[in-house]
């Protein structure tokens, strides 16, 4: 994939499995429903900027982090915002879902 | 060259993007976000369909990009306003393109897709069918653009500025952390580049900071404004958005971005690599 951009589709790669990543996966939604139109940004324990991912048209997003603690902040118009802190493990999907 | 020249806000394109001679251009690596809403009036580019050289790492050669901006119907006296999504890192690495094939007149919408989208802006699906051109390209500008051995000549003599995120440049990453962690190259940095990510210089919607505030930026993580710069990302788009901050809004001379990046020196036998968050 190396000749590949850096380029983050809408909602994250999609994945089977965590097999040997450290996935952060989840949804973003206002009153029960899927937002849509959003971003999903991941910041390290430092509170720095790390990626972000558009959100898919299911509200989703998923980023492959490394092993520890990260922040997980969303951004959708209205001005809305959210932020979680979420823990990343080889092997494993951290599922977080996010009401705005 | 000050920001007006190089930078307009969204308020101008809804006012002037289908002005006669104003061609709003969407650039992006997954081209599906132009397919479900654009600005009214904009073409689109696919980075790496368009402007990447199906066989070769390269670009597009000189014939190719002529090809391109003829058939999508730009003129070399156009406007060319570039947007996309990714915080406008496409559009960058595509103004930086527009730049080294020597387009004169081309600007970037501050803040791009995501900003536009945060504003609940209008986007449309219908595409506009304009009428071909006969684009005439420069040879490509290589002050703006470094090759491996100039980099690797300039450890410890020119400001390198490493623009991924601090995992990647200390090596506990090997992309960005939207995508899997499966690399051939080693993890690390060129030895003393400064890690100054491409985030820094943007707010949290795309939009870029102050001048005042990037020029602070830069010099407070150790960029000497009397030397030379290279900057480099992964693959080069990140660090063609931190080229457009110190070249075009900063109007440093003699900045260049190094496209290789470090899917390429990363992989290179015998460089010296550094890892760890350094100094």
């Amino acid at each position: 994939m190396s000749d590949d951009g850096c380029g983050a589709p809408r909602g994250g790669v999609t994945v089977s499995e965590a097999g040997s990543q450290a996935v952060v996966q989840g949804r973003v939604t206002q009153n029960g429903t899927a937002v849509p139109v959003g971003y999903a940004r991941l910041l390290n324990s430092d509170g720095e900027f790390v990626a972000e991912v558009p959100l898919g048209e299911d509200g989703g997003f998923r980023f492959f982090a490394a092993p520890g603690n990260w922040t997980l902040r969303v951004l959708a118009p209205g001005d809305l915002r959210a932020e979680r802190a979420v823990v990343a493990s080889t092997g494993k999907v951290a599922e977080i879902d996010v009401a705005v | 060259m000050s920001r007006s020249d190089v930078l307009v806000d969204a308020d101008w394109v809804e006012a002037h993007g289908e002005d006669p001679g104003v061609v709003l251009v969407e650039v992006d690596e997954d081209t599906s976000a132009y397919d479900t809403g654009h600005i009214q009036g904009a073409v689109k580019i696919d980075w790496k369909k368009d402007l990447q050289d199906p066989v070769r790492r390269d670009f597009v050669d000189r014939a190719g990009f002529e090809a391109l901006l003829s058939e999508r119907g730009i003129s070399n006296d156009d406007t060319v306003i570039l947007y996309g999504g990714n915080n406008n890192w496409f559009a960058a690495y595509a103004y930086w393109y527009f730049r080294l094939y020597g387009h004169q007149d081309v600007k970037l919408l501050d803040g791009g897709r995501k900003r536009w989208e945060l504003d609940s802006r209008k986007l449309v699906t219908e595409v506009p069918q304009r009428p071909g051109t006969s684009y005439t390209a420069r040879e490509q500008d290589s002050s703006i653009r470094a090759f491996r051995d100039e980099v690797v000549a300039a450890i410890g003599q020119q400001n390198l500025v490493d623009v991924r995120s601090p995992d990647e440049f200390a090596g506990r990453l090997l992309a960005p952390a939207h995508l899997p962690q499966e690399q051939a190259q080693r993890g690390g940095h060129i030895p003393t580049a400064r890690n100054i990510p491409w985030s820094k210089a943007a707010e949290e919607d795309g939009t870029f900071k102050s001048d005042d505030a990037l020029r602070a930026l830069y010099g407070d993580a150790g960029v000497d404004f009397g030397t030379d710069t290279i900057a480099y990302c992964r693959i080069g788009e990140r660090s063609a958005h931190t080229w457009f901050v110190l070249h075009e809004l900063l109007g440093q001379p003699n900045v260049k971005n190094y496209d290789g990046s470090w899917t390429e020196y990363g992989s290179l036998v015998g460089v010296p690599i550094e890892i760890g968050d350094g100094a």
